[in-house]
């Protein structure tokens, strides 16, 4: 019997020679958006010294907070094989809320728009998952209705906190390390989805929606509920960023500060690794995406880049980072 | 252009091997092919197969070696390549265009401007038909050309895929030399006779190239056998000089332990676990009832058309019924769902592993513990530690190779994937009941063997086993019921415990 299993076991070698190289890539996974930030950090520090002592760091970290909080969101989302596309949208629609409520009912304001914005990403996902409506289509479509809101809630102009903005404003202005605190919330968030899709159930599931929707459906797993707290968990995440604004600029308007941050949040979530077919995702590697988000504009002015080429120094950053730390585990199939 | 006095050989390889790093998948593997020869290539999962068979068809280079076609040298630069030397190749997983006819998928390879099928770029659609036509009625089929591959069976699809085969040697002249990667792994028994009838017409214009896990079939089809294990060609025999159950020593290296299982009639004092009754689906299957017992195997033979697959996924509460009813173990309702039927203890491993059994790309300890945490769990967080040290529990007791339950299970081979999809449901602390869909399908018989092993041994700890097996042998090997399908219809049940079924009236009661 010894024999047999020992020849058995030549058998299945091939399989385990591809093995260590598939780890390899784990790995690289895993630190390749920190050292990728690192290296951008370190040319610019060479280029101009003066950046990192004038506080730049707190500056980049501080102007990244709000895409963190989406990009957090939007990689949730990503991750169960769906896409968010009105998650910027609610968290604009979120701050105006808040500017809005703020005087009136003080304290619980910041509840009320959470608990809004949550609802709202969870509409999202009953549609998608109920009515099973393509989560590109369907936000899309719920990416004009929130704004249309936004645009009626402001009439059109900029609302600013009437009073009682004081405990949102101190978010921005007190700080862990000269690091506002909006960024702070960021991290926490950060570190409470790291956990709940390591070491919670729920997690487990919604990674195995984004990796194999059907084998997940045959293994019982809750795939509607699932996909539906993703899309609220968005939501959340969009209306702490809306915090994040107003505790920055002390008003909101469908034009102003995050009404542009759809597309930068999700080029965070991608330079932070996560998969954008489904099923890879790591939230602390998020945090260096959205940093890195922030860093290359302001970095391309400090050294001194024509403000006309900025673009395009920007969105060549963005395509070879995500070249390079884009999980391509899912053999060649990238959507 | 060939010798009258010598023909040369179809095919002849000389030492050929190919290496990926340092896994030596191909070693020095010397085979030869006369026209009009059909040769069965056999060799577990891992054995090197595909990676020759990827060689002949111009997918990889080898690194050593040479290989001549029709007598003269050649280096295939890619598949094209090969497909004008005369080597087309069936893969197992079908490659047709489905939206396309069946002429369009004839003719894709055919060579620009050469055929004047394509000229300058624009099909000559009269041109295109009438050589498909012809590639068709080379083979022996009357499909019509212009027919689109979606509406076609799976077995007549597998007839375009080897007219496209021959096609470009066909044009050239030249003997084709047709491989088939496992062309009836999928097929019902009655469709793989059409297609051995098929081959053996092959053999008057071209050659041969036959790969199999059933080794009956290959002894029926093949003139002569050859063995791959571990990169090298072990063996190479003509039918008439080997056995099946030497075949199957030659390729997984021992002997098969197949025991012949003992069984009993229905114990009538016991109650079935699952048991429904006159269940009926438009279209599918009507007035179909079927008790399952604990500790017993009840497998469900039919043809593709009988409706056996619907009954075993709406048991499982993945598909719908119309009337009727399903009850399992004492529960009774019009809506059953997945989540309530894993909930009241079934389980269900389907036909798709890939796609519907198993998420690849997970890790299997993750696999194993998706439906049912067990000990994992600690309320709604699983620890990671005691997930590991559960799956090594179940790879030691469902011997599944290598022992490395934090890899990414599509890295193993067949069988064990599907030990690891049966110790998902294993890991349930009250199964009931197992719904296994094709459970051996795509698995080497050695493979096959262990997988069934497994499965006596949880129907003996008093589950119950409803098995649509892949054909009559398998249920006669491993089932204690066996309930036959037709046209939706239940046209026969047999207790093994009293009865004793011919594999002709099974096959009568299926037609």
């Amino acid at each position: 019997m010894t024999k047999i299993d020992s020849e058995r076991t030549k058998v299945a070698v091939p399989a385990r020679g591809k093995m260590p190289s598939v780890k390899r890539i784990g790995g690289w996974h895993a630190i390749g958006p920190i050292v990728i930030f690192l290296a951008i950090l370190v040319v610019v520090a060479i280029l101009t010294p003066a950046f990192i002592g004038s506080g730049g760091l707190a500056i980049i970290a501080s102007s990244s907070a709000p895409i963190l909080l989406l990009a957090l969101g939007q990689a949730m989302v990503l991750n169960v094989g769906s896409i968010d596309l009105s998650n910027a949208a609610i968290g604009l629609l979120g701050a105006i809320l808040l500017a809005l409520t703020l005087g009136p009912v003080a304290g619980l304001s910041p509840v009320i728009v959470l608990l809004a914005t949550t609802a709202f990403g969870a509409v999202n996902g009953l549609i998608v998952a109920y009515a099973q409506v393509p989560s590109f289509a369907l936000t899309l479509g719920t990416l004009g209705i929130f704004q249309a809101v936004a645009l009626v809630a402001s009439g059109r102009t900029t609302v600013y906190v009437a009073s009682n903005g004081e405990g949102v404003h101190a978010l921005y202005e007190s700080g862990i390390a000269n690091v506002p605190m909006t960024f702070w919330m960021g991290v926490c968030l950060a570190v409470f989805l790291w956990v709940l899709l390591r070491y919670t159930r729920i997690g487990r599931g919604m990674t195995a929606i984004g990796k194999n929707e059907s084998a997940a459906i045959f293994s019982a797993v809750r795939t509607r509920s699932l996909k539906v707290l993703a899309f609220a968990l968005s939501g959340f995440a969009a209306g702490l960023a809306g915090i994040a604004i107003i505790a920055q600029a002390g008003s909101a308007s469908p034009t102003g500060l995050g009404s542009d941050l759809l597309l930068p949040a999700i080029a965070a979530a991608l330079i932070g690794g996560t998969s954008i077919s489904g099923g890879v995702v790591n939230p602390l590697t998020v945090i260096f995406g959205a940093l890195t988000v922030a860093l290359v504009p302001i970095a391309t002015t400090a050294v001194g880049i024509d403000a006309q080429a900025q673009s395009l120094v920007y969105g060549a950053v963005i395509i070879g980072v995500v070249a390079l730390t884009m999980s391509r585990n899912k053999s060649s199939i990238v959507k | 252009m060939s010798n009258l006095t010598t023909t040369p050989a179809v095919l002849h390889l000389n030492n050929v091997s190919k290496s990926f790093g340092s896994n030596r998948a191909v070693r020095g593997v010397s085979l030869s092919i006369q026209p009009g020869e059909v040769i069965g290539l056999i060799g577990e999962n891992g054995a090197g197969k595909s990676t020759l068979l990827k060689i002949l068809s111009g997918n990889y280079r080898h690194d050593e070696g040479t290989i001549a076609v029709n007598g003269r040298e050649v280096q295939f630069r890619g598949p094209a390549d090969a497909l004008r030397a005369g080597i087309g190749v069936v893969h197992q997983e079908q490659s047709l265009f489905t939206n396309l006819t069946i002429a369009e998928n004839i003719e894709v390879n055919t060579p620009i401007g050469r055929g004047g099928v394509n000229r300058l770029g624009l099909y000559n659609w009269r041109r295109l038909y009438a050589d498909a036509a012809q590639a068709l009625d080379l083979i022996g089929s009357h499909l019509n050309p212009k027919t689109r591959v979606s509406d076609l069976s799976f077995v007549d699809r597998q007839m375009v895929e080897i007219a496209r085969a021959i096609r470009v040697s066909a044009a050239s002249h030249t003997t084709p030399l047709v491989i088939l990667d496992e062309p009836t792994a999928i097929l019902e028994r009655t469709e793989t006779a059409i297609l051995e009838r098929e081959i053996s017409k092959l053999r008057d214009i071209g050659s041969v190239i036959f790969v199999s896990h059933r080794l009956d079939e290959v002894m029926r089809i093949c003139d002569r056998v050859v063995v791959m294990r571990d990169g090298e060609l072990i063996a190479d025999r003509t039918v008439d000089d080997v056995t099946e159950e030497e075949l199957f020593r030659l390729m997984v290296g021992r002997e098969t332990h197949a025991a012949v299982r003992s069984r009993r009639s229905i114990d009538p004092a016991n109650s079935p676990v699952i048991s429904i009754h006159d269940l009926t689906r438009a279209g599918s299957y009507a007035d179909v009832s079927i008790d399952a017992y604990p500790g017993r195997v009840l497998a469900i033979l039919g043809t593709s058309g009988s409706g056996r697959e619907s009954v075993a996924r709406a048991i499982f509460g993945a598909e719908g019924f119309d009337s009727g009813s399903v009850s399992i173990a004492g529960y009774s309702g019009r809506q059953l769902t997945i989540k309530k039927a894993v909930a009241l203890g079934v389980g269900y491993v389907p036909a798709e592993r890939k796609t519907e059994g198993m998420v690849g790309e997970m890790p299997a300890d993750q696999n194993i513990t998706l439906t049912h945490p067990g000990s994992a769990a600690l309320g709604p967080f699983e620890l990671p530690r005691r997930r590991l040290s559960l799956a090594r529990a179940w790879f030691e007791k469902l011997d599944i190779r290598p022992r490395e339950p934090g890899h990414t299970l599509q890295d193993f081979s067949g069988g064990n994937q599907q030990k690891v999809v049966l110790a998902k449901w294993l890991n349930s602390s009250h199964l009931k009941a197992l719904v296994l869909d094709h459970p051996l399908r795509g698995l080497d018989p050695g493979a096959a063997e262990t997988v069934n092993a497994q499965i006596r041994s949880v129907c003996d700890e008093g589950t119950a086993i409803i098995l649509i097996p892949d054909t009559i042998d398998e249920a006669l090997d491993i089932a204690d019921d066996i309930v036959v399908m037709r046209d939706g219809r239940i046209s026969g049940v047999f207790d093994l415990g009293h009865d004793n079924p011919a594999t002709l009236d099974l096959l009568e009661r299926m037609l």
